[in-house]
C-alpha cells in the first residue's frame, strides 16, 4: 500500500508547478479568460515542447508513453492555475479517443500531431435537448459515395473554437452500437464554431452544414463501434479531468486559508470566527472527497483493474466537491472573491462548466449503481 | 499509487494460519446481538475468552511490543489479522476496551520502563478489560476543565469526582482516567493521568438510562457514571509526569479522533443494500424504484468516502507521513454522514426502520441501531464542533502556527 504519487510523478509535478508560476501566475489567467480560444500559442507550443501535451500518447506515435496517474500528477498542477486552454481536450480526451477508436494508420498519422500540438483536436459528443449517453448521438451523416456528408449541431463542445479538427459522434446504426466517429477538419466549408456567451467557459455550438468528410475520416475504419471505444476513451479521461479539478479545489483551499488569515475585520483576522472557519473545514472535506475518490480510480485504472464504478464516482464526488469548494471560498472571501482580477473566478466558472462536462453527478451516480449491479 | 495490500507469500501463509485458528476457537454465535441481560454477560464472557487466547499469542495487539506482551508482528502481519477478525464481524480486542486501545498506545509513549513492564502486558494479553474515564458532568467538550480531584497523601493518590458517559455493560477490570493533580494550577498544567484498578473501595459505577444502541449491549448503548469517593490510589499508577496531563492527553485524544486510521469492510452498507433487495413495495423490491436507487447511490459515496478518509489516515499512520487536520477529519466526517444517513434511510425505509420487531423491522434491529447511532456517535471522542476546532488549528486557519497532531507512535 502506497497513497503517494511516486519519485517521478512528484518530480513532473514540481516541474508543472515551476512552469505555472512562472509562466501562467494568477493574472495570465485571469487575463486569458475573456479570450475567445482560452490559451496563448507561445504556452501551447512550450506545453507540447515539455511533451507535456502527448505526455500519455504512447511512445511510438510520438508521446510519452506515461500512465494515467503520471498525467493526473500534471494536471492536477494545472488545476491549480486553472491553466486554461485546450490541454485536455487535445491532449487528454482526443488523444484517448483516437487510441482507442484509431487504426494503426490513423494513430500514426493523427497522434504526432496532437503530441506536438500542430493540431489541436476536441470531441463532439452532445446534441441539443440530449443526453451523454448513446442516445444522446442523433446527428444522421449521409453517405455520399466514398463521403459523408454532416448536417446538424453539435452542443457544448469544449474548446471547439480553439480546435482544429474535431472527432465528431455520429448515428451510423441503431442503439448504442449505432455510433461512429469521424475526424472533421474544422476548416472544412460548411464547420462554424461559436463559443456561447455567459458563465460557461468555452464550449460552443458547432454547425455542420453540409459537411463534406472523407470516408477515411471514419476512426477505425468501421462504422457503428464509435460508442464502446469512447466509452473506454472517456472512463481514462475522467480520471485525469478529476484529478485537475482537485487541483482546482486545492489552489481554492489555499486561497481561502490565506485570505482569512490576512483579512481583518472587528480588529482580528476573519479566521478567528468559527463560522469562517467552518467554509473552510467544508472546502476541505470536499476536497478531500474529490482526491481520494480520484486517487482510487486512478490507481484501478493504471493497474488494469475494473475501475467503471470507481471512475462513475469519483467523477459525481468531485463535480460536486469543486462546487461546494467554490461556493465555500467565496463565502470566506465575500466580496472580493467575486472580483475578477482576484483570482478566484476562473475556479468558479470552471466549476459551473465542468459540473455537466461528460456527464453529471447524477448521471454519473446512476451508472455507478448499474456498474454495481444493485 | 496503490491502494491495497499486496499480499507477499509469508502473508498468505500467515492468513491460513489465522483463518484456521479463528476457525477453531471463535465460538458460534459470537456476534449475534444479546437481547438480555443475561446473554449479554454469557456473550461477554465469550468474548473475553477469545480475548484471552488471542492475547497468547500475540494477537490481540498484535503490533504492540513483544517485550511488553504484544504480538511484536508489522504491519503487514496486522493487517492480516483485522482482516480476517472482521471477516467473522469481529474487532481486536473482541469487545469494548477503550482503555486498552487508547490507554496503551499512550503508556507506550509517556509510561516509565516499570510501568510499561507492569501495565501493558495484562492488557495486551487481554487479562483485563479497561474503560477510559474522561467526561464529566461539567467537563464535556472542554476536557481540560475536569474537577475530579487526584490529591497526594503519602504514596498514594486519593481520587474524588464523578465522571459520566462511561464504558458499556458488564464492567470493567481498569480505569485509565484523568483528574486534577494541582487544584491551583494553570489551566492545563494541573492535570495528570492514571491507571485505576476497578475494585478499589470507593469506586460505584451506576448504569445511565440512554438512547443509544452499544455494540453487544443488551440495554440500548448503555453508558455508566462512575463515582470516585476517597479512592486510594498507589501513586506508581500515575502515568505520563505529574501535572502533566494535558500533553499525554493529545496522544490518547489523537488516536480517539481517528488519527490512526481503519480498514474494514462496511457490514452496514451490505445489510442496507440486502433489505433494499428483498423488501417489496407495490409490487417490487425498493432497490428499484427510481428514487431509492438515488439515494441509495448517495449513501454508498459517503461511505466510500468515509473508507478512504479511514484507510488515508491508516496509510499515515503505517507509513510513518506527517498528519495534520486528518484524523479529526475522518471523525467529523463519518459524524455528519451518519446523522444525515438517518433521514436518508427513514426516507427509503419508512418506520420499519425505528423498530426492532423480529417481523417487521431489520435483521437484528440494524436499521433501529442506526436510526440511534446516528444522532447519539455526535458526541463520542469530542462533538462534531470540536473536530472543527480541532482542523481549523491543524490547518492553521486565523492563527500564525499551525497546530500539531498528537503524537501517536
Amino acid at each position: 500500500m502506497d497513497l503517494s504519487y511516486n519519485e517521478h510523478q512528484r518530480m513532473l509535478a514540481q516541474s508543472a508547478r515551476t512552469f505555472m508560476q512562472r509562466r501562467m501566475p494568477k493574472a495570465a489567467v485571469v487575463a486569458l479568460q475573456k479570450s475567445e480560444s482560452g490559451y496563448e500559442p507561445q504556452i501551447w507550443s512550450t506545453i507540447a515542447q515539455l511533451g507535456w501535451l502527448g505526455l500519455l500518447i504512447p511512445t511510438p506515435y510520438g508521446g510519452g508513453g506515461a500512465t494515467l496517474t503520471d498525467a493526473a500528477a500534471l494536471y492536477e498542477e494545472f488545476g491549480r492555475g486553472p491553466l486554461p486552454g485546450p490541454f485536455f481536450s487535445s491532449g487528454v480526451l482526443s488523444a484517448l479517443t483516437v487510441m482507442e477508436a484509431g487504426d494503426d494508420a490513423q494513430r500514426r498519422r493523427i497522434l504526432p500531431e496532437i503530441a506536438s500540438g500542430r493540431q489541436i483536436f476536441s470531441v463532439a459528443i452532445t446534441e441539443p435537448h440530449r443526453s451523454w449517453g448513446p442516445q444522446g448521438v442523433a446527428m444522421e451523416p449521409r453517405r455520399v459515395g466514398d463521403r459523408y456528408v454532416l448536417d446538424g449541431v453539435k452542443l457544448f463542445v469544449s474548446d471547439a473554437v480553439a480546435a482544429s479538427h474535431l472527432i465528431v459522434a455520429v448515428r451510423t446504426g441503431p442503439g448504442a452500437d449505432g455510433v461512429s466517429l469521424l475526424i472533421v477538419d474544422k476548416q472544412a466549408k460548411g464547420v462554424s464554431a461559436r463559443n456561447l456567451p455567459g458563465l460557461l467557459s468555452w464550449q460552443a455550438e458547432v454547425r455542420f452544414e453540409r459537411v463534406e468528410v472523407p470516408a477515411d475520416a471514419l476512426l477505425g475504419g468501421r462504422e457503428n463501434s464509435g460508442w464502446a471505444a469512447l466509452t473506454r476513451a472517456m472512463e481514462r479521461a475522467i480520471a485525469v479531468l478529476c484529478a485537475f479539478q482537485v487541483g482546482s479545489c486545492q489552489a481554492v483551499f489555499e486561497m481561502s486559508v490565506e485570505y482569512s488569515n490576512t483579512r481583518i475585520q472587528f480588529g482580528v483576522p476573519i479566521g478567528r470566527f468559527q463560522r469562517v472557519q467552518d467554509h473552510i473545514v467544508r472546502l476541505v472535506n470536499h476536497l478531500d472527497a474529490a482526491r481520494w475518490t480520484t486517487y482510487e480510480a486512478l490507481w484501478k485504472l493504471d493497474a488494469g483493474r475494473p475501475a467503471a464504478d470507481s471512475v462513475h464516482l469519483a467523477k459525481a464526488v468531485t463535480a460536486e466537491a469543486h462546487m461546494e469548494a467554490c461556493n465555500a471560498a467565496h463565502e470566506v472571501h465575500a466580496g472580493i472573491g467575486s472580483v475578477h482580477e482576484y483570482g478566484l473566478t476562473p475556479h468558479t466558472q470552471l466549476s459551473r462548466t465542468l459540473f455537466n462536462y461528460l456527464g453529471d453527478p447524477k448521471w454519473h451516480k446512476r451508472r455507478m449503481a448499474g456498474v454495481l449491479q444493485w | 499509487m496503490d491502494f491495497e495490500v499486496t499480499y507477499s507469500e509469508e502473508q498468505q501463509r500467515f492468513r491460513a494460519e489465522v483463518r484456521a485458528w479463528l476457525e477453531a476457537n471463535v465460538p458460534a454465535g459470537i456476534t449475534r446481538r444479546p437481547t438480555t441481560d443475561a446473554e449479554s454477560a454469557a456473550n461477554y464472557r465469550m468474548r473475553r475468552e477469545l480475548g484471552r487466547k488471542l492475547g497468547a499469542k500475540g494477537w490481540l495487539y498484535p503490533m504492540a511490543p513483544k517485550e511488553y506482551g504484544g504480538g511484536g508482528l508489522d504491519v503487514d502481519h496486522a493487517i492480516v489479522l483485522e482482516e480476517e477478525a472482521d471477516r467473522l464481524d469481529l474487532s481486536l480486542p473482541p469487545y469494548y476496551n477503550s482503555g486498552g486501545t487508547l490507554g496503551a498506545p499512550t503508556i507506550l509513549v509517556w509510561g516509565t520502563e516499570e510501568q510499561r513492564k507492569t501495565l501493558l502486558p495484562p492488557i495486551y494479553h487481554g487479562d483485563v478489560r479497561v474503560w477510559q474515564l474522561l467526561s464529566e458532568p461539567e467537563a464535556g467538550s472542554d476536557l481540560a476543565g475536569v474537577r475530579m480531584r487526584a490529591i497526594r497523601d503519602g504514596d498514594h493518590y486519593v481520587l474524588n469526582g464523578q465522571k459520566v458517559f462511561i464504558g458499556s455493560d458488564n464492567g470493567t477490570d481498569w480505569m485509565w482516567t484523568l483528574a486534577v493533580t494541582d487544584p491551583n494550577g494553570e489551566r492545563h498544567k494541573n492535570l495528570s493521568w492514571f491507571m485505576v484498578d476497578a475494585r478499589l473501595p470507593g469506586i460505584t459505577v451506576q448504569p445511565m438510562d440512554l438512547l443509544g444502541a452499544g455494540e453487544s449491549s443488551a440495554r440500548s448503548g448503555q453508558k455508566n457514571t462512575i463515582f470516585f469517593e476517597d479512592v486510594r490510589v498507589p501513586a506508581s499508577c500515575l502515568v505520563g509526569g505529574e501535572n502533566n496531563g494535558w500533553r499525554v492527553a493529545s496522544t490518547h485524544l489523537e488516536l480517539e479522533h481517528g488519527g490512526g486510521g481503519h480498514i474494514g469492510r462496511n457490514r452496514f452498507w451490505h445489510s442496507l443494500l440486502d433489505y433494499c433487495r428483498t423488501t417489496q413495495r407495490d409490487g417490487r423490491p425498493l432497490v428499484e424504484d427510481p428514487d431509492v436507487r438515488d439515494t441509495l447511490a448517495d449513501i454508498y459515496i459517503r461511505s466510500q468516502v468515509g473508507r478512504l478518509f479511514g484507510l488515508r489516515n491508516f496509510w499515515l499512520t503505517y507509513a510513518r507521513q506527517p498528519r495534520s487536520y486528518e484524523g479529526p477529519q475522518l471523525s467529523l466526517y463519518m459524524k455528519q454522514a451518519g446523522l444525515w444517513m438517518t433521514q436518508q434511510i427513514l426516507q427509503v425505509v419508512g418506520p420499519a426502520a425505528l423498530t426492532t420487531d423480529p417481523v417487521w423491522g431489520s435483521e437484528e434491529g440494524f436499521l433501529d441501531a442506526q436510526q440511534r447511532n446516528g444522532i447519539v456517535l455526535m458526541h463520542p471522542g469530542g462533538t462534531a464542533d470540536i473536530q472543527k476546532v480541532s482542523m481549523a488549528r491543524r490547518i492553521g486557519i486565523g492563527r500564525t502556527t499551525r497546530e500539531a497532531a498528537g503524537k501517536v507512535l
